[in-house]
């Protein structure tokens, strides 16, 4: 039987898809790097996932799980023939326990989807990237994706208790515990950020937390980046932990007021969005002084949301940021690096001067309160050589980002795009280790192949150990 | 060969889609199946592929295509700002010549030609009511059935409203035309009668020009676009008179308003038109209609794709309904589809009934006796799923009745 109908057999023919338009469309995620699909398949069960690994095994070919595909580092997107598995149908929410705050959920489940079913409890998922309204929390989990509100609550991986995985062999393993301390080696932390290299999530168990009591949102004008900049650093200085700290340049708050109309001050050189949390009173505090401190670098308005539809407004302009970059031109390419907040005004000078010198578009839109930048640049791939361009003054930008003592990711994974960079930031030694963990869970190199680690990593040939030796 | 006709999709739209997926979640075939190929990003890789000549018209991309409801659910959240609705369009207006088809062929005779005929109109009025009458409906089964059951019952003799004018009562301050449409005119008389009084209380002369047509909606979104162009420069012409044009069809009102994609002075003739709701909105906030006393429960609404996402008209339906002394309750905070979508039921049925279940039960959960819905094809959705006991009306309607009820007090 051949690879289509072993599946189908277990799926049934709605679920499956080998048609060429099929793999076509489902060949790239949100990044700009398309690969080759063998077949697409949509399991609703943790039982049906791992019947599709093994059939994708017996066929002797290497399976790539994905989500929502809102994915911007290429995770999803196979670099050989690949069984493409997406997990959007398994998107229940089994239980709520409102009590302990966790919840068991399909990866399949949408992030924003999540907190919305959970109003009523006063409970939330933490983490929220830029695209939550549409991104799955098994992609989150396989990124150890972010969001403006990881300043103060931490990324994702400090909101999963647990998780349930199919691994290579088809076989289907809870790691993690509903207790925050499991005994033995913790490997929670190894699955969450492993981009499906380790197998394919199909339960979570999330932490929830509490909405807090009384929220302050805060929108400030600057003359100069370097003022914003310096704002951010004295803010973080000055011990305060805001619940987030986003920056825009001024291209960046032009695109985004076209689309949203929010009043943003698109005269700005940039501005900060600050959002203050907790207690009424402390977060009325909190709020002054970042006023008074934004006031002192010379910020030159000041808009506080006066009720919860304008907070979601200000957020609905910082959250579309990517999108609306296509009103310059049809293509991005968007950056994730981190660099000491101490040391954001020179990095960012520095990736103006890379971006100028190349002759390209750039916008800035970032995590500004934990240094985590998102250098945005628009191009149109079909212009000759332009995505060339595009990449070599990445490159540069990340390197600018690594040698001010910073890192390649902050929150959307190394996948393809960043994946060649490991060595900037990890030696050789260090990337062999990664890669005796990874074959641990995956000995063939058929989970996700080709992500997260460049070729190589290993310190001796793969061929050589396939006859059983060396492990 | 990827596009053959004059009417193929611009490149400069396509390029506009970043692929950031951020439409996923608001597109009801999405959220049903989880299914990329289904959702807004998806068809337009998969048109991009076409029209860069990577991939044929075949009958799965066809597939793909016509399972869009074409809803627009996807434009407002777009911060590229795609004009998803009419790439659709024109791909439709491609499938139309590229996959030709016996149905193709019948739904564009009727959409295409029927509809722009009011003698067949006329005909098809008289056809339903004749079979209201002699209990005929019972005998259709499908999607057909339970939507003509759902028809409200059809007056004999017709009083369509094309070619008819009306006095205002009251000081005299304006003449604004009616849109009649097509199947408005003659299974919904009731509607427009309703906004025609609301109309003449402000002091409005209300005209229906004798020579407008069907506005080619049904037609431009099956592909027929020589008939859509035709049926639109018709119109322009018919309204060319007129400074102000009211539509109290939520279909209707967002091709009217698109019209400057479809012909020399279509621009001119969208700038003028308005929704039956906005304008109302307007009359009441000028104090030229008043703010009606009493208590009269609470009314679900229902937002139709094409005021709410095409349009982009939320607050304006639940202002008159707060006027005729309503408290509106909200159903569905994304707006989803209730699968009607025009003629979207005969292609796929049980995608169609689904989403009309779901629609049914959100109202039903609201524990609202009264739904108010502004537009043809959603009222028969709803009525279609909802049990008996739970009403359907245009709000127009529900503040015509409280009106007439305050002035015959």
């Amino acid at each position: 039987m051949d690879l289509v109908a072993e599946l189908e057999s277990v799926l049934g023919s709605e679920r499956v898809r080998a048609h060429p338009l099929d793999r076509r469309v489902f060949a790239k995620d949100a990044g700009v790097k398309t690969g080759p699909v063998a077949a697409i398949v949509f399991p609703e069960t943790a039982e049906e996932t791992a019947s599709c690994v093994r059939i994708a095994a017996e066929a002797g070919i290497p399976v790539v799980p994905r989500g929502a595909g809102t994915g911007l580092a290429g995770g999803a997107v196979p670099v050989e023939p690949a069984l493409l598995v997406v997990m959007t149908r398994m998107n229940r929410i089994f239980e709520v326990d409102e009590q302990g705050r966790t919840a068991w959920v399909g990866p399949g489940v949408i992030n924003l989807e999540l907190s919305k079913q959970l109003a009523s409890t006063g409970l939330h998922f933490a983490p929220d990237p830029s695209s939550q309204q549409s991104c799955t929390i098994g992609g989150n989990v396989g990124t150890n994706a972010g969001g403006p509100h990881c300043l103060a609550e931490g990324t994702t991986v400090a909101h999963i208790l647990a998780v349930e995985l199919v691994t290579v062999d088809g076989e289907i393993v809870v790691v993690g515990a509903e207790y925050p301390d499991p005994i033995g080696l913790d490997l929670r932390a190894v699955i969450v950020g492993s981009e499906g290299t380790l197998g394919i999530v199909t339960r979570v168990l999330v932490k929830l937390t509490e909405n807090p009591p009384a929220v302050g949102t805060l929108l400030l004008g600057f003359p100069t980046v370097d003022a914003a900049a310096a704002t951010v650093s004295e803010i973080i200085a000055s011990g305060l932990v805001p619940a987030a700290l986003e920056m825009m340049d001024r291209p960046m708050v032009r695109a985004v007021e076209n689309f949203v109309h929010a009043g943003y001050p698109t005269d700005a050189a940039a501005v900060l969005l600050a959002e203050v949390a907790g207690h009424p009173e402390g977060v009325r505090a909190e709020a002054e002084m970042i006023e008074r401190i934004a006031r002192s670098h010379g910020a030159t308005s000041v808009r506080t949301a006066a009720d919860d539809a304008e907070r979601a407004l200000l957020w609905k302009g910082r959250k579309s940021a990517f999108g609306a970059i296509a009103q310059s031109a049809p293509d991005y390419y968007l950056h994730d690096t981190v660099v000491p907040r101490t040391r954001l005004v020179e990095v960012l000078d520095a990736i103006y001067e890379i971006a100028a010198r190349h002759g390209i578009s750039l916008l800035n839109v970032f995590h500004a309160g934990d240094g985590n930048l998102h250098p945005l640049v628009s191009f149109d791939a079909s212009r000759p050589g332009e995505l060339d361009r595009v990449l070599a003054a990445a490159d540069e930008m990340v390197r600018v980002s690594v040698e001010a003592g910073g890192t390649l990711s902050g929150e959307h994974g190394i996948g393809l795009e960043k994946r060649d960079l490991m060595g900037l930031v990890f030696s050789a030694d260090d990337l062999d280790a990664q890669a005796r963990l990874r074959e641990a869970f995956d000995p063939t190199g058929r989970m996700n192949p080709g992500k997260v680690l460049p070729e190589g990593s290993r310190c001796f040939d793969r061929a050589a150990v396939s006859g059983g030796t060396g492990r | 060969m990827s596009w053959v006709t004059d009417f193929a999709p611009e490149r400069d739209d396509l390029d506009s889609c970043v692929t950031c997926g951020l439409c996923l979640p608001f597109c009801p075939t999405f959220r049903l199946t989880g299914d990329e190929t289904a959702s807004p990003r998806g068809r337009l890789a998969a048109i991009l592929a076409v029209a860069r000549g990577e991939q044929p018209v075949d009958e799965r991309f066809d597939e793909m295509m016509s399972f869009c409801l074409q809803c627009r659910a996807c434009e407002p959240p777009c911060p590229s700002m795609v004009p998803y609705g009419k790439i659709q369009e024109r791909v439709r207006a491609e499938l139309l010549v590229q996959r030709p088809s016996l149905r193709r062929f019948l739904r564009r005779l009727v959409l295409g030609r029927g509809l722009a005929s009011p003698t067949m109109l006329r005909t098809a009025g008289i056809g339903v009511a004749v079979a209201q009458r002699l209990g005929l409906t019972r005998l259709v089964g499908g999607p057909t059935g339970r939507s003509l059951r759902a028809l409200r019952r059809v007056s004999l003799p017709l009083r369509p409203t094309r070619g008819r004018s009306w006095e205002p009562r009251g000081t005299p301050v304006g003449t604004v035309a009616l849109f009649s449409g097509c199947v408005m005119d003659v299974w919904f008389t009731p509607v427009h009668e309703a906004l025609v009084d609301v109309l003449r209380v402000a002091g409005y002369r209300v005209v229906a020009p004798a020579s407008q047509v069907c506005c080619g909606a049904l037609a431009a979104h099956d592909g027929a676009a020589f008939d859509a162009v035709r049926m639109a420069a018709h119109n322009v012409r018919a309204f060319a008179e007129v400074d102000l044009v009211v539509v109290d069809a939520a279909g209707c009102g967002a091709h009217l308003r698109d019209y400057g994609h479809w012909v020399d002075g279509g621009a001119e003739l969208a700038a003028k038109t308005v929704d039956a709701t906005v304008l109302v909105a307007r009359l009441l906030d000028d104090g030229a209609l008043p703010e009606l006393e009493g208590d009269r429960g609470e009314v679900a609404v229902q937002d139709p794709c094409h005021l709410r996402h095409a349009q982009r008209i939320v607050e304006e339906p639940r202002r008159v309904l707060r006027a005729a002394g309503y408290v509106p309750v909200e159903i569905d905070d994304l707006g989803l589809c209730c699968g009607a979508a025009g003629i979207y039921g005969l292609s796929y049925p049980d995608t169609s009934a689904e989403l009309g279940r779901r629609k049914a039960a959100q109202v039903r959960d609201s524990g609202a006796s009264v739904v108010a819905s502004a537009n043809p094809g959603c009222e028969l959705q709803l009525r279609g799923h909802l049990d008996v006991g739970i009403e359907v009306r245009h709000p127009i309607e529900l503040y015509r009745d409280a009106l007439l009820d305050e002035l015959t007090a």
